[in-house]
């Protein structure tokens, strides 16, 4: 690489991304970059912080398992750009959790609840379901739901209109993954399910996320960024030459 | 800690310091390094488990340009550090973050390197941040010349002599690490590609092998210069001079939030530490040979603390209160333990408390850990932790049983009127220039809307404020529904619960706030010595000065 091309990097980009390794369009990131850049860039678009690295860990979990994580969370804020929290996060009944009167609730809001009230939501007793949504990129639950049937030891099943998807309390994951990946927003059903979910647990994989995914990431994780003065520069660091 | 369950020593339990003595800034900036920190568990793991470590690659030329493959070969495992050695001009040379070029750059290869494997490095090393790494990789660092030394060195080799004692000594290195990026930065593997291998079973293990390998190529590479300039005139370093050599390290305000943003890593850490100081305190008797080993490590310490040098008004301070409770020290053991007396580790300690500086204290704690490794080296496999498992906070709590936690384990900070400009002077922030942290003046500088979340105590004051107004009986789960700006410290919140020193218990935005002290504190978890704050934001440190080399344990490796 020469000096000039260094040169053109981009001079703030979080991730370093750098010369790719073999002239894909992207970077092969680590699971620990997706999880920090995501978590950045969800706090840069204005999620709490607490929330932000609910993204960050929803991002990761996904791409550890192959799927594109990055983007679902890149796609999801500029989705929820301008929207407040009240229109996003979701109002909690014991049988559904729903948005107010007409909105679509954020993924990671919905799955953090879900997370937070656990053993509270009853899964598991009578034959009991619950309502949810409607909610956008729900592939973002997937992570959420997944941690929901370790803490409250029951395999759950997640119905909507077009697919079914089972996550184990041991972390396992069986379905229509491609398909909800493709959903852009709907409504489901969640209940515990009876029978076993088994599936091959897959090594964790480096995700190679696209460049215009990264790009949008990246405007995002910079706005939680602040202009270099003289005066914070001074004393930073070492620059002296013993 | 995970380990509790299989403790050996349940008594040491009534022996153990609080977090509310031990987590406090002042005390953490007076950090000694001990037998538990990251480079001497790598030591003894590697010369307990009989390891191998060679130099297959050394293809460096005249100049000095060229690149090298150490490896170490484990049990079951082989690891190798890559090494780019560069020609950098002077002016070009810079330990800031935003240096663009070093004298030398390395990796570390997980297994080994073949020829594809070394051009792909060769292509992306050298680079360091604006370079990518791959999986096959699990460390990214390079090293600059301390330009003083360095060519003293290879002056006096060449010409068949021997450095100057006083010059060594005065720098106590040929090359500084100027950044070691570890698991998952920049491409490498992600930490838990390695979690489960249990030759690294401690914290920043390959991070402590990527270094102490970087020991070797310090003076191999010097050697090298010496004997391209000197020709069969040149001569080898002396072992003895070579063994009080060091690799230097100087740190920025980058490392200080690693303590804080990783709460439950700093309690087992320190959990250990402590666990450790206990047990030895526990002890009924004082064993002859415990003894001998104190007086043998109290002897070091003095030595240590007498070439110690800094400039540093602050350190300056410390290392004259070090030297003073050293030699007090001393004398005060000169006849001890007296007959019959009962704890006397402990009866040693609480002298200590009464008598000597908190940095006497604390240097005390190392030496008395320093003969008791059969009761303690075990402590060392306690310290990594499982953050995830950490994660997901328990939203059944209520609103009561959570300010009940707050007014336990946060009473130093519920304290703090932040009102006064003197306890929100500062803010901690991402430089949009070089993504570092960095902390600003509140009152003086723009950008306190883009505040860190490291003010922990603010944080903390603030929730309980938030949760003062709602019904006790409240499940957390709905609150955090209408107050989604309180989830971060929630989350802490009930970490510490579980993990009673995860938190440190200073205002981290104070005025007086010294960020060296959480440096100090984590440096010498790694081994670090002769720390020497250059300023109240960066210092150097020295790991390994002093301990053995790869050729030391595998002389055959350089044959």
């Amino acid at each position: 690489m020469t000096k000039a091309a260094i040169d053109d990097l981009e001079p703030n980009d979080p991730t370093r991304s750098g010369p790719p390794l073999s002239g894909e369009t992207g970077a092969w990131l680590s699971n620990n970059e997706i999880e920090q850049l995501c978590l950045k860039a969800a706090r840069g678009a204005g999620m709490s912080w607490g929330l932000a690295e609910e993204a960050g860990f929803a991002a990761a979990w996904l791409a550890r398992r192959g799927m594109d994580g990055p983007m679902a969370v890149l796609t999801q804020l500029n989705h929820a750009q301008g929207r407040a929290w009240n229109e996003i996060c979701p109002v909690v009944a014991s049988d559904q959790l729903r948005p107010a009167d007409g909105n679509i609730l954020c993924p990671i809001a919905l799955g953090a609840a879900l997370c937070d009230h656990g053993t509270l939501l009853g899964l598991g007793g009578d034959q009991k379901s619950l309502r949810i949504g409607p909610v956008s990129h729900p592939v973002l639950l997937l992570p959420f739901l997944s941690d929901l049937a370790r803490t409250c030891g029951l395999n759950l099943r997640l119905r909507w209109s077009d697919g079914t998807v089972l996550l184990g309390a041991d972390g396992s994951l069986l379905g229509d993954v491609d398909v909800i990946g493709a959903e852009t927003a709907f409504e489901a059903e969640i209940s515990a399910h009876v029978g076993s979910v088994s599936q091959d647990q897959t090594a964790p994989k480096v995700r190679l996320v696209a460049s215009n995914t990264l790009n949008g990431l990246n405007s995002y994780a910079l706005k939680t960024t602040v202009p270099a003065s003289e005066a914070s520069r001074a004393g930073a660091g070492a620059d002296d030459n013993e | 800690m995970d380990c509790a369950s299989l403790n050996p020593f349940p008594e040491a339990a009534a022996f153990r310091r609080s977090p509310s003595e031990v987590m406090r800034l002042e005390r953490m900036g007076c950090a000694h390094p001990t037998r538990l920190s990251f480079l001497r568990t790598l030591l003894r793991r590697v010369m307990d488990q009989g390891w191998v470590f060679d130099r297959p690659v050394w293809d460096v030329d005249e100049a000095g340009v060229g690149r090298a493959v150490y490896r170490a070969i484990g049990p079951d495992r082989t690891y190798s550090l890559v090494a780019f050695s560069h020609d950098l001009p002077d002016e070009m040379r810079s330990d800031r973050v935003i240096a663009t070029a070093w004298d030398a750059t390395f990796t570390m290869f997980d297994g080994e390197p073949t020829q594809d494997d070394l051009d792909r490095l060769q292509a992306n090393v050298p680079l360091q941040e604006a370079g990518r790494i791959s999986r096959k990789e699990l460390s990214l660092s390079r090293a600059n010349r301390s330009v003083r030394l360095f060519e003293h060195v290879i002056d006096r080799l060449a010409a068949g002599q021997q450095p100057d004692a006083d010059e060594v000594e005065a720098v106590g290195y040929l090359m500084r690490t100027t950044a070691v990026y570890g698991s998952g930065k920049f491409g490498a593997a992600d930490l838990t590609t390695i979690a489960e291998r249990p030759e690294l079973n401690a914290p920043f293990q390959v991070e402590m092998m990527s270094v102490w390998l970087t020991r070797q190529f310090t003076v191999d590479i010097t050697e090298h210069l010496a004997r391209v300039r000197g020709g069969d005139r040149a001569e080898r370093l002396d072992p003895v001079i070579k063994r009080t050599l060091g690799v230097g390290n100087s740190t920025g305000l980058g490392m200080a939030p690693f303590l804080v943003r990783h709460p439950v890593l700093l309690n087992n850490w320190m959990m250990a530490r402590e666990e450790a100081l206990a047990r030895v305190r526990a002890q009924s008797n004082a064993q002859p040979n415990s003894v001998s080993g104190f007086r043998k490590a109290l002897s070091d310490a003095q030595e240590n603390a007498a070439k110690w040098t800094s400039t540093h008004p602050i350190q300056v301070t410390k290392l004259d209160a070090l030297r003073r409770d050293l030699a007090q020290l001393a004398d005060h053991t000169r006849d001890w333990p007296t007959t019959n007396e009962p704890h006397p580790w402990d009866a040693l300690w609480r002298w200590a408390e009464v008598e000597l500086s908190i940095e006497g204290q604390e240097a005390l704690l190392s030496i008395i850990l320093e003969p008791h490794g059969d009761l303690i080296d075990g402590l060392a496999e306690c310290m990594i932790a499982d953050e995830q498992a950490a994660f997901r906070l328990d939203g059944s709590m209520t609103v009561a049983e959570l300010m009940d936690r707050l007014e336990r384990y946060y009473d130093w900070a519920l304290d703090i009127d932040f009102d006064q400009p003197e306890n929100a002077a500062r803010f901690w922030y991402v430089s949009e220039e070089k993504l570092e942290p960095r902390l600003g003046d509140r009152f003086e500088e723009d950008g306190a809307a883009l505040e860190q979340p490291l003010c922990i105590a603010r944080l903390a004051k603030d929730l309980h404020t938030a949760l003062a107004v709602q019904p006790g009986e409240t499940p957390i789960a709905a609150f955090l529904l209408a107050h989604p700006e309180h989830r971060l410290m929630v989350r802490r919140a009930q970490v510490v619960q579980r993990h009673p020193y995860a938190e440190v218990r200073d205002n981290l935005i104070a005025a007086e706030m010294l960020p060296i002290d959480l440096m100090r504190c984590k440096l010498a978890f790694f081994g670090a010595s002769r720390f020497d704050p250059r300023s109240d934001k960066w210092v150097r440190i020295s790991l390994f000065q002093g301990l053995p080399y790869p050729s030391d344990l595998c002389p055959e490796g350089w044959a």
